[in-house]
């Protein structure tokens, strides 16, 4: 079956998927794995009743979506699943598109392999169920999809834009601009197994980034123009002071819910830098290939980013299909995917255990959240393993047994 | 000494002190007794905050402490109740005295204007009161404060010579339980103290184990000066007292007290004794006064008193069956139900007793613990959607505060309930997830939420209402539901270094493997020589 007909299937199997009753599936949208307050839809909800009830609806610390899906919802079309279907697809053909940028296959051809990167997206869990629980993370994902479709078919307004548009959506997608702005100025095309030296322009770069400031600036001024600047402190410092304490499978809130008050902001501020200081390294180290950084940045970001939900770690895992070439090199693919399984079947589990059936405490979820961090960073420095590996190439078969590829 | 200072101040105003008890016997064996202490301290006007000056405080009845604080905040109307039990309204009818909200209950309007704000003026009254009534009012802050003007409006006498804007400020706090240090502080008030006169029978042995009881103390302004009353309720069980036998009551066996010595200083002290319909009772002594329904007793004339009702045919009383007709034409029912920790709906019917509509209006207050999602709102009358009999919302989500707490959300609505019917109102909530400093040392047995409110509304005869059959009468008094209880989920709380170690190890963990792999150099190695 080659992608020409795999890739329509999959996107008639996710339309259908759109028509499921919500009734049938409303248990979905409360449930903290799949939505987080920044992203859930009965807020989404609510924050359009205040709306229409004029009600400023970033009063009250419930509602802390972009205005943007406030104007588009109440306008121009009801928030309807069929919404987030289309940004599905719209995100598998996006990935569709990276793979061949980074392939340098033509539209059509890719043969079965292209349809197997649309089923990596499409039928992922991670993103599929926060997909049913019509979260906001999928419109995320797919703007983050987009922007990286963008610079690898070297068209930097529509990337920045698109770029401008997420980090809208999300402030931690912030950490992509380096690699998405190297990635402009240099190629898609896999440079892993030849390390070279960054040979873009600077000047260049710098322009970009000016034009993503200016994009930018302008959505926060459209916002601001709808609602006043209650947006930025409502949806940008949740993400930095984490107000609302869900839980959710990321390491944030049981952290903060225990933390000694006076030591808050000092925690809160390490948290936030923590997740700032992997992007100098990671882009210096893999300065030959942007698009394997903001990969690995998006891995980072599926780990210890505020309000983390499963489509974090799931657009990172999805991304794993744009870069088949590394495969060879991982050390410990089964080891990952078997702990990613067993924090997927305990976090509901342990969930249920302590607020619904009363018979588990919080630790027990946390514990959960601890696993889903472990399986997070082992794919994480998995795969930055293999990419740095892949350039040092392969010992002969027959000498296995007297040299090795080691780290000093 | 006194008399001189007395004589020599024209201006000190004339006050006079009435006490009053109301005594209704029930069906249900129940007795009511509703005791009001009313001075009046004629003349008066409340202080207008912009006068800087304050002029000396004389008073002979009412009480100074009061006064001082009441001056100080320049405080035009309070109220303050402090209640234990659920006032069952379907069994007990209004209550005397309206605010029988469980729990601590302060509102208190104040003109605007002067150096001090009204929020200002608003947190030293409550810790002022606290301190005066031994009760953790000062726990009444901005997370409990809301100002809902039109279920608890001005009955003052505003002031006459401006149009000067009046604040109101109201909270509740339903855990709080009203015990003997909040009567010893309450009596103090009064001008004979409980030596005297019908606060004679406040003994707090017996108030405090009758079924429900309350403090209230109400100050207004009125054309004839300031008015202050304190009032006590409870009622009393004498079925209980005599083991299930029978309902026969005195002052002796209520209070363990009869009043022996009348209050010299009361102008006027009477006793209202509420008739029941069914005969068959003795009651002694005669009454002073009398008409079908009450008998007016005075304890000035009559002293020792002690009234005594029996039912010398009955030898054990039977609970009637079956139960009599709701007292009140409106009954009430709030529950939230759900098995879940973290979600909820909060549930209120109301059901009409009469044949007529009745319109009244809703309010509930709720503390940021829980979040009511305003969409999944449904109001429904025995299963069909009915939106067309709710008018007039508003809601106020949880506006977060200067110092970082979330204020209460408040939803305001004026309901129509038809005649004979039961409207069902629910909302989805939500509970929060609070820090681990957040949550009180019995963090398991949840938090009580407040009392919502129906209140009286003005039924506009305008527009859309033209036709008064279609939109009924109100109720005459504001009706409390009961408090309700939350179980907010929980961290563990012996966790927190534990935590802070592990993810931090697992962070470091992940941080250091990727820089390991970052910064070592690759290099091809012999494995044995």
């Amino acid at each position: 079956m080659d992608s020409t007909s795999l890739f329509p299937l999959l996107v008639s199997f996710r339309l259908l998927l759109a028509c499921i009753p919500l009734h049938l599936i409303s248990g979905l949208q409360h449930d903290h794995q799949l939505s987080s307050p920044l992203t859930s839809y009965s807020r989404l909800k609510e924050g359009l009743w205040l709306y229409s009830h004029n009600i400023d609806p970033y009063a009250g610390g419930v509602f802390r979506h972009s205005p943007l899906f406030l104007s588009i919802f109440s306008t121009l079309l009801p928030p309807l699943p069929i919404v987030w279907a289309l940004s599905d697809i719209v995100g598998a053909w996006a990935l569709l598109r990276i793979w061949r940028a980074r392939q340098r296959v033509g539209k059509g051809s890719g043969g079965r392999a292209g349809g197997l990167v649309a089923a990596a997206f499409l039928l992922n869990p991670y993103l599929f169920l926060p997909s049913l629980a019509l979260s906001a993370s999928t419109f995320e994902n797919t703007a983050v999809l987009l922007t990286l479709m963008f610079a690898s078919e070297g068209k930097p307004s529509a990337a920045l834009l698109a770029l401008a548009f997420s980090t809208h959506l999300c402030i931690s997608t912030l950490l992509l601009l380096l690699p998405v702005l190297m990635l402009l100025v240099t190629s898609p095309v896999s440079q892993l197994a030849s390390p070279q030296e960054f040979r873009g322009d600077l000047r260049t770069t710098c322009k970009y980034a000016g034009q993503f400031v200016a994009y930018w600036l302008v959505l926060l001024g459209a916002s601001s123009l709808m609602v006043g600047d209650v947006y930025c402190e409502q949806s940008y410092r949740a993400s930095l002071t984490l107000p609302d304490l869900t839980p959710n499978p990321g390491l944030w809130w049981y952290f903060f819910t225990e933390m000694f008050d006076h030591f808050r902001p000092f925690f809160l501020m390490v948290f936030s830098v923590h997740l700032v200081i992997y992007i100098l390294p990671i882009c210096i180290k893999f300065q030959h290939d942007a698009l394997y950084a903001s990969f690995l940045l998006v891995g980072i970001l599926g780990i210890f980013k505020a309000y983390l939900t499963l489509a974090d770690p799931g657009l990172f895992l999805s991304m794993f299909a744009l870069f088949p070439e590394v495969y060879p090199y991982l050390r410990h693919p089964i080891v990952t995917t078997l702990v990613h399984i067993h924090a997927a079947l305990l976090l509901p589990l342990f969930h249920a255990l302590w607020v619904t059936e009363g018979r588990g405490n919080a630790n027990f979820y946390y514990a959960a959240s601890l696993v889903m961090g472990v399986a997070g960073g082992m794919g994480v420095v998995d795969a930055c393993y293999a990419g740095l590996r892949i350039a040092f190439g392969d010992v002969a078969e027959g000498e296995r047994n007297n040299w090795a590829v080691v780290q000093e | 000494m006194t008399l001189c200072v007395v004589q020599a101040t024209p201006t000190i105003p004339q006050e006079r002190y009435h006490e009053d008890l109301t005594i209704r016997p029930l069906t249900d064996g129940k007795v009511v007794t509703a005791f009001t202490f009313t001075t009046l301290l004629g003349g008066a006007s409340p202080r207008d905050p912009r006068d800087a000056e304050s002029s000396a405080q004389h008073y002979t009845l009412f009480p100074l402490t009061l006064g001082q604080i009441l001056r100080e905040y320049s405080v035009t109307e309070l109220h303050l109740s402090l209640n234990a039990g659920k006032w069952n309204y379907n069994s007990w009818g209004f209550p005397d005295h309206p605010s029988v909200g469980t729990g601590a209950e302060l509102w208190a309007w104040m003109a605007d204007g002067g150096p001090l704000s009204v929020d200002d003026r608003w947190m030293g009254l409550r810790n002022a009161l606290a301190g005066l009534f031994c009760a953790s009012l000062g726990s009444l802050d901005d997370r409990r404060t809301s100002s809902p003007a039109s279920a608890f409006p001005l009955s003052s006498v505003p002031f006459p010579h401006d149009s000067t804007p009046y604040a109101l400020r109201h909270a509740t706090l339903p855990s709080e339980h009203v015990c003997t240090e909040n009567l010893t502080p309450f009596l103090k008030l009064l001008p004979c103290k409980s030596r005297a006169g019908l606060a004679r029978l406040l003994d707090p042995q017996r108030v405090f184990d009758t079924d429900w009881h309350g403090l209230g103390v109400h100050v207004r302004s009125t054309e004839a000066g300031i008015e202050l009353r304190l009032g006590a309720q409870a009622v009393f069980d004498p079925v209980r007292r005599s083991r299930g036998k029978r309902r026969d009551w005195s002052f002796q066996s209520l209070f363990d007290r009869q009043i022996d010595v009348a209050c010299p200083v009361a102008s006027s002290s009477t006793i209202h004794l509420v008739v029941p319909d069914i005969r068959g009772y003795n009651l002694s002594p005669e009454p002073v006064a009398s008409n079908d329904t009450v008998n007016v007793y005075s304890p000035t004339s009559h002293v020792p008193l002690d009234i005594a009702m029996s039912w010398p045919e009955e030898h054990i009383f039977k609970y009637p069956l079956p139960p009599p007709a709701p007292q009140t034409p409106l009954s009430v029912k709030r529950t939230l139900y759900g098995s879940s920790q973290t979600r909820g709906v909060l549930f209120v019917s109301f059901s009409n007793n009469d044949h007529s509509p009745i319109t009244v209006g809703y309010l509930e207050t709720l503390p940021a613990l829980v979040t009511l999602w305003m969409h999944t709102m449904k109001v429904d009358v025995g299963g069909i959607a009915r939106d067309d009999l709710v008018s007039d919302m508003i809601y106020h989500p949880p506006l977060l505060l200067a110092n970082g707490h979330h204020g209460p959300s408040t939803l305001q609505t004026t309901l129509t309930i038809p005649g004979k019917s039961t409207l069902r109102l629910s909302v989805d909530v939500s509970k929060t997830f609070l820090k681990y400093t957040e949550h009180p040392p019995d963090a398991m047995r949840g938090w009580d939420l407040p009392p919502a409110v129906l209140f009286p509304v003005l039924l506009l005869l305008d527009g859309e209402r033209t036709n008064a059959s279609l939109a009924g009468q109100s109720i005459p008094k504001r009706i409390y539901t009961p408090t309700l209880l939350v179980d907010l989920p929980t961290p563990d709380f012996s966790m927190p270094y534990n935590v802070i170690i592990l993810s931090c190890t697992l962070m470091t963990l992940i941080f250091g493997s990727i820089f390991n792999l970052l910064t070592r150099k690759w290099t091809i190695v012999k494995m044995h020589d």
